[in-house]
């Protein structure tokens, strides 16, 4: 199951912006608005949609958004 | 000599005034962006982009007097557009660049600004709330090749065709020159106008306090949208000719340290939040950097703990110092600072020139070592001088002859001030003063939610989160969809600083019998207090 697209649609709902296309390279850096704050509110709702939990090491681990896909993908 | 020659104006005295001081060549700043490699500007550099800009908005008409915004993440066009607009005498407001629609309106609104600079994946806000903003004439975007219409106006374009010379008007020192707007426990925000004068209080503090000289480097960590990035970010340093490091990414405890080293960093400023934030990671990390540049480090934005100055004696053989100052004040008003014995958790004392007293509600002294209202002896030059279109509200912060800050203090034996709260529902989370009104009022535009309330509570890293009371309407139930539609709808209309950390659904908002809602009560009943007096709340 490709989790690109739901993906792609939690980030453009989280950071309001329909044009972001997301890449397994993309940091916070390439995501306008993407500070600690708003990190919190998109691991909330990824947690939400995708009926999974992140432990607090993990989320230290995520250098990229590739990490991100790789860790919601083993959990699926 | 700051001034020269009776020329006030902060654009001129940042760069023309460097280079005529022989200061041409020198790096005025290190654009280091968050990814892909450094970039250095020279004063001259400096010099001939912002007197661009500045001949860029005179060719469209603005005039002295008129309000323009950078709406923009920290970069180059941040500073140039700053420094040309204030040569032009046009009044320079600043936006951080994580505003959702809301606050943008009501500042875009509230000052009638006629033009603002921003980034293009910014002009979805913008023009969400265009038609709200029928002074706003025109749109400068950083990151497109074309004008997109008359209106909507590529940067690169316009300054293809500036000329880079410009002379700046003699600027007297009562000029408008700065706005940045402040939240407060009622109302709309408010926006804090400074004038020209004020480069002589940032210059004196960058120089006195943060012990400024030709020979340093200098990183100052805040974003321009907040008076910090301005005051000392821009005008202090650039007006006594010192380099700065300019950083375009997010915090990285890492890459942070990589630039203090690298960039041998000789005095930084920066945030409780961040330092906190430093001193959750391991230790091990700061051993392999080489800190002997480092002079001093310096604080702002909410009270220094003093486990933090602690860890820093501790991990990286320096003190951090402990400043404070406020949006309306301009600059540095009272600090720790190297000559000084640190008292750890304590503001220190005064500036020279800076009179402060702790009163009662009157304006009367306390007694000695007792706690009060922080107030100033107005005449400082930095100090502003209005809320925009809101005189009344200015007039309100004096009484008795003297400046209430709208903090409480006492002040000790030998003269030290300690920070003890504020005086009104004002949230400082992470350093940035959160209006709880202004997320109330965002609260309520949510179909579900039929009454709203919102606290400041201690935080271990933020100093204060944001909790919010929601009671929702009959029929509808909480539920962890909701919590996250309500997170996201604050954070993209207000700003991620205002996301409630904590939501708490509950059955009503108490309220006095007037409607007003009593905050005091729900931070006690959160917190586990005593509720006090609560004749007065509604049936």
């Amino acid at each position: 199951m490709s989790i690109m697209e739901p993906l792609t649609n939690i980030f453009r709902e989280v950071f309001d912006d329909d044009d972001i296309s997301l890449s397994p390279e993309m940091t916070a850096d390439d995501v306008d608005g993407w500070d600690s704050l708003s990190h919190v509110n998109l691991i909330v709702t990824i947690e939400s949609r995708f009926s999974i939990r992140f432990s607090q090491k993990e989320l230290l681990t995520f250098k990229n958004v590739g990490d991100l896909m790789s860790s919601i993908e083993s959990k699926l | 000599m700051v001034v020269q020659n009776g020329q006030y104006n902060i654009g001129h005295i940042c760069t023309k005034q460097q280079c005529d001081n022989g200061l041409g060549d020198k790096v005025s700043f290190r654009w280091m962006p968050a990814s892909g490699r450094p970039s250095d500007f020279t004063f001259t550099d400096l010099e001939i982009q912002s007197n661009k800009f500045a001949n860029v908005i005179n060719n469209l008409g603005f005039a002295p007097g008129d309000i323009f915004f950078t709406f923009l993440p920290k970069c180059p066009e941040q500073f140039f557009s700053f420094l040309g607009v204030l040569k032009n005498q046009v009044i320079c407001g600043t936006l951080f660049s994580n505003f959702g629609d809301e606050a943008l309106l009501d500042r875009l609104g509230d000052s009638r600004a006629k033009g603002v600079i921003t980034k293009k994946s910014f002009l979805k806000k913008l023009s969400r709330i265009r038609d709200q903003l029928p002074n706003l004439k025109f749109i400068i975007v950083t990151d497109i090749e074309d004008h997109m219409s008359d209106d909507v106006l590529s940067y690169s374009a316009l300054m293809a065709n500036a000329s880079e010379d410009f002379i700046t008007p003699l600027t007297a020192p009562e000029t408008p020159s700065v706005l940045h707007y402040t939240s407060g426990s009622t109302g709309k925000p408010k926006g804090v106008l400074h004038v020209h004068r004020s480069v002589l209080k940032q210059c004196a503090t960058t120089r006195d306090v943060l012990q400024l000289g030709e020979d340093d480097i200098y990183w100052c960590t805040a974003d321009q949208g907040w008076v910090t990035g301005t005051s000392y970010g821009i005008i202090g340093p650039w007006g006594l000719g010192v380099t700065q490091i300019h950083y375009g990414g997010m915090y990285d405890a890492a890459r942070w340290f990589d630039i203090l080293a690298q960039q041998k960093v000789s005095i930084w400023y920066s945030a409780p939040t961040a330092l906190r934030m430093l001193m959750r990671e391991d230790n091990s990390l700061y051993q392999q950097y080489d800190l002997s540049s480092l002079r001093y480090i310096f604080s702002v934005g909410e009270p220094l703990n003093p486990e933090v100055i602690q860890w820093s004696r501790k991990i990286l053989n320096k003190d951090i110092y402990d400043t404070w100052f406020q949006t309306e004040t301009g600059a540095i008003m009272i600090t720790n600072r190297p000559e000084l014995e640190i008292r750890a958790g304590s503001m220190g004392k005064p500036v020279e020139g800076i009179e402060p007293a702790i009163l009662d509600d009157q304006g009367l002294p306390v007694a000695a070592g007792e706690q009060g209202n922080l107030c100033l002896k107005p005449g400082w030059p930095s100090m502003f001088i209005t809320y925009l279109n809101n005189d009344t509200a200015y007039q309100q912060k004096f009484i008795n002859g003297r400046y209430f800050t709208g903090d409480t203090a006492i002040k000790d034996a030998d003269g030290y001030y300690w920070f003890k709260g504020r005086s009104d529902d004002v949230i400082n989370t992470g350093g940035h003063l959160i209006s709880p009104f202004e997320i109330e009022s965002a609260l309520l535009e949510i179909d579900e939610v039929a009454e709203s309330g919102v606290i400041g509570a201690p935080d271990d890293v933020m100093f204060e989160k944001v909790v919010a009371f929601v009671h929702l309407h009959s029929g509808i139930e909480a539920s962890k969809e909701l919590e996250i539609k309500i997170r996201l709808y604050i954070s993209n209309k207000v700003s991620s600083i205002a996301t409630p950390q904590e939501l708490i659904f509950v059955d009503k908002v108490p309220k006095n019998k007037s409607g007003k809602i009593m905050r005091r009560v729900l931070k006690a009943r959160y917190l586990g207090l005593d509720e006090g007096d609560t004749s007065t709340l509604e049936d």
